[in-house]
This record gives structure tokens, sequence and C-alpha cells, in this order.
């Protein structure tokens, strides 16, 4: 049950055996299930708990006074929500599940003592913060400079790798719970354009998704048609091995 | 020397005069460098933070056709790399858009302050969310915001970030960047930037010329800019 976030935390920080089970007590304290489509944590509130997700697909997102709606991020299993969103007074985004949706539910007394208990947790959980602001960063490069078909593309990949860090893909499929208005809010487009969009990369034989399942059918060519380099993510292992990286513990 | 960086801090928390003196004691160097100087590289291998004491930074991103995407500015008293801390080689590049005074923090030292002080480790946590929440309200921007609308809310969050280390008041501040910058924070060509400007201009909410940011109705801007401090934390509270 807690073997994704094991796993996207231990790309941060060597866990040792006691950090596992630590985790895994945690995360089991305060389960909760919630339904598809529903606010976990809405902007403006105080933070009660950390969120970590079991289970399921949720985003983060920002919403304009029209109703007009940006999502920040997608969380897949193993992503905590904010990390030490404690020290925050009041939220700036919600999250909403996008599947049905299993998440652990941390106190900040469990979060004090988590990271006080294991210095390697909290280097992961900061680690993990600091690749999330990176992601944001190149999702503002995305809907700053990169082009519809690029965008697309580029948000294809990132979830992909995201999910294979975690052990979530089979092959070259996975998952794809996405509509085209949840691609449309995350990539600043209409989902007329993302139909058009998703069309063409069908045609030119890139992905396919059909029944809620994605294929890709030439990585290579997509991540170089999306100017993807796995880098940002962080993930420490195999897809981020692309000649730039030097991770180190410390 | 750090003052601007202590008073970002003490916006948000108390920072008793231990703190600061282990904070001070962080720094090792202080250098200059000209504008447009890339001061870190994507990828390059990092063993130090650094701290903008004077000047205007930027994190950007580039894609292989050159063009350029500005991720957030820095102002002075913000750590560009707080992040390099732990990410040990960063995924964008930071460069100098004005000449720079830069304070340099071996990560050792850091990482010896945090230890010493786990106060101090928090707020710099803390930092680094703070960036993390500036790149969503950016996301938010581009994807969904006008070119009126994005323009507007930078000039915005630069006002109250500027003048929480003192270099805004009510009227405006010094802005020292090109309509290039501009367009490369907020993903318009710099034609469509000029257009925008003049429209503010035209509508009498601000004006952006000789290096000067000058508000005339600061709450006809945020109105049009749909700005809520909120993602700013200015909350001083203890973290």
């Amino acid at each position: 049950m807690t073997e994704a976030l094991q796993l996207h935390l231990g790309a941060f920080a060597r866990l040792t055996d006691d950090d596992r089970a630590r985790l895994a007590r945690i995360a089991a304290r305060h389960v909760r299930e919630i339904g598809p489509r529903r606010d976990l944590v809405r902007e403006g509130e105080k933070p009660r708990a950390m969120i970590l997700i079991l289970d399921g697909w949720a985003a983060t997102y920002k919403q304009l006074r029209d109703g007009r709606r940006q999502i920040t991020s997608f969380l897949i299993p193993g992503d905590p929500g904010d990390a030490n969103v404690f020290v925050l007074a009041r939220l700036d985004h919600s999250i909403a599940s996008i599947t049905p949706v299993r998440y652990a539910e941390l106190s900040q007394a469990d979060f004090d003592a988590l990271v006080v208990e294991s210095p390697s947790i909290a280097r992961a959980l900061w680690g993990h913060e600091l690749a999330t602001a990176s992601i944001h960063r190149e999702w503002v490069l995305n809907v700053g400079q990169r082009t519809a078909f690029e965008r697309i593309a580029h948000l294809v990949c990132e979830l992909f790798w995201k999910l294979e860090a975690v052990g979530l893909t089979q092959g070259f499929r996975c998952d794809w719970p996405l509509t085209q208005a949840d691609i449309a809010e995350a990539t600043g487009l209409t989902s007329v354009h993302v139909n058009r969009t998703l069309q063409q990369m069908r045609r030119e034989g890139l992905i396919e998704i059909a029944g809620r399942k994605l294929a890709i059918l030439n990585l290579a060519r997509l991540q170089c048609v999306a100017s993807f380099n796995p880098d940002y993510l962080h993930l420490g292992g195999g897809a981020a091995d692309l000649g730039s990286s030097s991770r180190q513990g410390q | 020397m750090i003052d601007h960086f202590l008073l970002k801090l003490r916006a948000r928390d108390e920072i008793p005069p231990d703190e600061e003196e282990a904070i001070r004691a962080m720094f090792t160097e202080v250098i200059e460098v000209p504008a447009d100087k890339t001061i870190v590289r994507a990828g390059k291998e990092l063993d130090f933070s650094t701290l903008l004491l004077d000047g205007l930074l930027c994190r950007f991103k580039d894609l292989r056709d050159g063009s350029r995407q500005i991720s957030e500015l820095h102002v002075a008293g913000d750590f560009a790399d707080l992040h390099s801390f732990s990410l040990k080689h960063l995924d964008h590049s930071v460069m100098a858009l004005t000449r720079c005074r830069l304070a340099i923090a071996p990560h050792d030292r850091i990482q010896a302050v945090i230890r010493a002080h786990p106060h101090l480790g928090r707020m710099f946590w803390f930092m680094t969310n703070l960036d993390a929440a500036i790149h969503r309200e950016w996301v938010l921007s581009l994807g969904r915001r006008s070119a009126l609308g994005r323009t507007a809310h930078l000039f915005c969050e630069l006002r109250l970030r500027l003048g929480l280390v003192g270099l805004a008041d009510e009227t405006g501040y010094k802005l020292n960047l090109t309509q290039i910058d501009l367009a490369e924070c907020l993903g318009l060509t710099s034609v469509h930037v000029n257009r925008v400007l003049k429209e503010l201009r035209e509508r009498g909410l601000v004006e952006f010329r000789g290096g000067r940011v000058t508000i005339h109705d600061l709450p006809g801007l945020e109105r049009a800019a749909e700005f809520d401090p909120a993602y700013l934390y200015l909350e001083r509270r203890p973290r």
C-alpha cells in the first residue's frame, strides 16, 4: 500500500528499514477515501493535515473569480501533497481527486515526530518539495513557450516517467484517467484544441488513448517533439540518466 | 549586507539575535557580476548557494529553438538557489538581469546552521515552499490570465516583494528590465508586451518607463490582475 510512497521518497534520500516501517505505520494511521472529482483541500483553508496519496490520481489547481481553472500539477500514488504544509497559514491552492482516491492524513504532531525521528525522511520530504517546485518551473515554460502540440506531448512524457518511477507502468502503457478538459486545464488550452491535438498525435503514431489507458507508441520521438528532458523531475534513477545528471546523497 | 534577507524572514517569523548571528556567519564572500551574466548553469554540480544582495536575477529555462521562459524574478534579499543545497544541481539556469551583488553560502555552512538551529532549517524550507507557491501562481497567470491580466499581476507581485525589503512603496518602484525581459516572464512577444503596457497606461493603472514602475491606481491594478497576495504568505507567525 505504501510502496509507491517509499519508492518516491527513496529517490531523494536513502531510507533505512526503520524509515520504511515508520512511513508504513504513519500512512496507515488516518486513511481516508474520497470519490472522483471532489476537493480534498481548498484554497484559503488553514492546513489541517499533510496528505499522502496512496491510490488514485488527483490534481492541484488554482481558480480565477470567473471560474477559469488552472491545474498546476498532478498527484499520483506516492505523492505527498505539500509536505511541511504547516508552515503556511492558508493554502494557496486546492487539491481535487480525479479518480477515487485513497489517501493518508498526517497531523502536525505526526509530521513533526516523523522529521525529528528520521532525518532521512525529512531530507526526502524537502527533496520532494524542491522537485515539485522544479515541475512547476517546467510548467511555466510549458504554458509560456511551448506550442499546443509540444505542451501535451510534454505532459504525457512527464506523467509517464512519474508513473514509471513508482512502478505503475506496464511497458509503454499506463492508466490515463484524464479527460480532455483536465488536459486543457493543465496546459492552458481549450478542450477543443486539446481534442484536435490528440487526434494529430494519434495520426502521427505517437500515442493512443483508449478506455482510460495510454499507450506510447514512440517514446523517443514523443520526447523529441516535446523537448523533454526528465532531469527536472529529479527522479534520481534511470529516468534522469541523460548525461547531465549527477545526483548524490549528502 | 544581508539586511534585505533578514527583513524578508522577519516579515514571516521572529528571528532572534543568535539566529541572525548564525545567518551572518553562513556567508563567505561577496561578488559582483555584470548584467546578462549566467551565474548558475542548469546541470552543473554546485556546493554553494547564492543570496542576492542588490539587483535583479531570474531563473530561466530555454527550449531548443532558443525561446526562453523566465520562471521567477528575484529581488534583493532572495536566495537564487537555496534549493541547490538539496538538489546539488539545478534543472534551470540563473542569470543576472542587471548588475548584481551576490553573497555566497557554502553548502557545508548551511548544513551546520540547520543542524545548530532547526528553526532556521524550517525557515529555509519555508523559503523554498514560497518559490513553489510563486511558480504555481505563474502557471495560473500564463495558463489562464489575459495578457493584460498577467502583466498587471507581475507588477502587483513585484510591488509587494520589493516593498517587503523596503524597495517599493504605494507609488511604485525601480525596475531595470527591458520589454524583452518582461516578454520572457509573461510568455508574450515583446510587441505584445509593448501594446499591453500602452493599454495599462491609457487606462490610468500603471506606467513602466525608464526603468521605473509608477503605479497610478493600485486598487484598479489589483482588480485588473485579480491579485490576491495570499500565495506570498505575508503573515508573521511561528513556523
